[in-house]
């Protein structure tokens, strides 16, 4: 079981994430995909801060973890994610976020920003990608991993199965998928068109080992990045992390309005004063 | 595997890109050869090198997002499959996962025109359109079937996304002598001299575009034919040669009309400004063809070799 001591210092670190969010989200003169950015900002703490091998001093390593995006929308929690582990500069996210020439776009582009392993924000397309660069890892006897950070909404697109049965069938063991499970997807919740149920058991039937967890509780999540099955594992592994979408903003929680929005000053405030009240409910300490 | 060379005579196109990629296969370790089921080519390359061999059942989406991720981490996969659903199931992964981060993923299809046999579900005539609107791509149209290993070779250090589009690739027609020609991407070739007027043709209808040359030669009209099978990027000193020297031109394509070479080579015209006197194109109208051969079906849409040499006759009166 992780150290509660490591436990603390990741739910710090997503604290700090979540104000810096909320503080990009209230600069930008646009829309954020705040929804989203929030319920995955523990898991991606979880990922850069604790479970994957990723330096970024030296971020061409062949020996590195690696992360793709595949719901890209959400590529501005994965620049602070990775700002706090020293890969960018915060401030500088926060001036040129989305504007003309900068590195930081909505959707995040490899050509544009080193570090970024894979361009996405198609929906659906990060699977396979992962697939070939699990692949690859195999055939030269790399050690590392490739996670993909998936959307629940986005596995509505066929070709995640498709690259699901395919990594499930060559038993891809070095491939983590992480669905953000967030049960909302951009215009309705899930189960009022689509019904995503029985999820787990879905990719189950692909051949995938699948661990369910909480999404925000750091210890599950620094748990089953520490116990995951070795890379030769006759199965790829599924973490379908149950999230909230919105999550520690009480006005954006399981609120549709809230896929991405705009924050007034007065809503900054008050997200600013939900996020500490949630920190301190966890007996955080600034 | 040593050819014997005759002009005209049959090889396929499928199994000398088969051999070739064995021949890549063993001298690279990052040559991949993936599939969605269509891989009557690679029977050799699965049991020699079976861990760099993917075959995803009928997914090509899937196909090609694992093409882009095995480039990402510096291997050069080789997709094989049918047109059609190699180019536009999986035109939007073509784009964004491949061509977006300019990926050196190679992509071989089979089926070029009106050649697959199967009906309008496997006729391939949107592709060159689809494939050169894509920003990074190279399109290529190969007829000969020896060209399509030096093609091959020359891929390993090209890297950039790469699309060779062949004929039938079972039932191909010879050209050229292998080793007669040394090929380039942004290059086309003079397959027969001639000086009232030239045949631009690609694929399979180069071997129209001769025959019909040598009808018209025999009627003492004396005709360029110029093999054009890089399209994306087009050799544009080649065509405008050709306009200047032989005035009249005719573009002869197994494809849509519209979109295609002769398009290609239209844009050319009014980028440039140099006009040929007569401009003319055949090729497959705005219509779903029905059944038959890639013969017969030319033929009955009027861009066969007898519909060529009407259509020189016309632009010389």
């Amino acid at each position: 079981m992780a150290d509660p001591k490591e436990v603390k210092r990741l739910q710090k670190l997503a604290y700090e994430m979540r104000k810096k969010l909320i503080n990009l989200c209230g600069s930008y003169d646009g829309i954020v995909h705040i929804g989203g950015d929030l319920s995955m900002t523990d898991l991606l703490i979880g990922l850069y801060h604790h479970g994957m091998k990723v330096d970024p001093t030296d971020i061409k390593n062949p020996k590195r973890d690696r992360f793709l995006l595949s719901k890209g929308h959400g590529a501005v929690c994965m620049y602070i994610a990775m700002s706090l582990r020293g890969y960018f500069d915060y401030d500088e996210i926060v001036r040129t976020y989305a504007q003309l020439d900068s590195a930081y776009g909505m959707h995040p582009c490899k050509l544009q920003l080193p570090g970024v392993e894979c361009s996405t924000g198609s929906l659906g397309q990060g699977l396979a990608i992962a697939v070939g660069m699990a692949f690859s890892a195999r055939l030269k006897k790399e050690a590392h991993r490739v996670f993909c950070m998936m959307g629940d909404g986005e596995t509505c697109e066929g070709e995640v199965w498709e690259a699901a049965n395919t990594a499930g069938s060559y038993k891809l063991g070095n491939l983590v998928g992480i669905v953000d499970r967030n049960k909302q997807l951009m215009t309705s919740f899930d189960g009022d068109y689509m019904h995503l149920e029985p999820y787990a058991d879905k990719w189950r039937a692909f051949n995938w080992n699948v661990v369910e967890i909480d999404g925000h509780d750091m210890r599950q999540i620094a748990d089953v990045l520490d116990n995951l099955p070795p890379v030769n594992n006759n199965k790829p592994t599924a973490i379908i992390a149950s999230t909230t979408k919105g999550k520690g903003v009480h006005f954006m929680e399981n609120d549709l309005g809230w896929h991405a929005g705009a924050l007034s000053k007065v809503d900054m405030e008050r997200a600013m004063a939900d996020i500490e009240a949630g920190y301190a409910k966890i007996g955080g300490a600034k | 595997m040593k050819v014997t060379f005759n002009f005209g005579s049959f090889l396929s196109a499928r199994s000398v890109a088969g051999d070739t990629i064995m021949e890549l296969g063993q001298k690279y370790n990052k040559v991949w050869a993936l599939t969605a089921d269509t891989g009557g080519a690679l029977k050799q390359f699965k049991k020699d090198f079976p861990d760099r061999y993917i075959d995803t059942g009928v997914a090509e989406q899937n196909l090609a997002g694992i093409a882009a991720g095995l480039a990402l981490e510096g291997n050069i996969p080789f997709i094989f499959g049918m047109i059609p659903f190699m180019v536009m199931r999986a035109c939007e992964q073509n784009r964004t996962a491949i061509c977006y981060q300019d990926l050196p993923v190679r992509f071989i299809g089979t089926g070029g025109g009106l050649t697959s046999g199967g009906g309008s579900t496997h006729n391939a005539m949107e592709d060159i359109s689809i494939m050169k609107s894509l920003v990074n791509m190279t399109v290529l149209s190969i007829g000969d079937p020896n060209m399509v290993r030096d093609i091959m070779l020359l891929s390993m250090d090209y890297p950039h996304p790469l699309y060779l589009r062949l004929a039938q690739g079972k039932q191909d027609r010879m050209l050229y002598e292998p080793g007669k020609y040394i090929y380039k991407i942004g290059m086309g070739l003079t397959a027969r001299e001639g000086k009232d007027a030239t045949i631009i043709a690609h694929g399979e209808m180069v071997f129209e575009a001769l025959e019909a040359a040598n009808a018209l030669a025999s009627e003492g009209i004396n005709t360029r034919v110029v093999d054009m099978y890089s399209i994306k990027p087009l050799d544009n000193d080649l065509v405008i040669k050709a306009v200047k020297e032989t005035g009249n031109i005719l573009v002869l394509e197994d494809h849509l009309m519209d979109g295609g070479l002769a398009s290609t080579v239209a844009d050319l015209f009014a980028d440039s400004g140099v006009y040929p006197k007569k401009f003319k194109r055949l090729g497959i109208p705005q219509i779903y063809a029905g059944f038959g051969s890639g013969e017969e079906l030319r033929k009955k849409y009027g861009y066969d070799k007898t519909a060529a040499v009407a259509a020189v006759k016309k632009m010389l009166r």
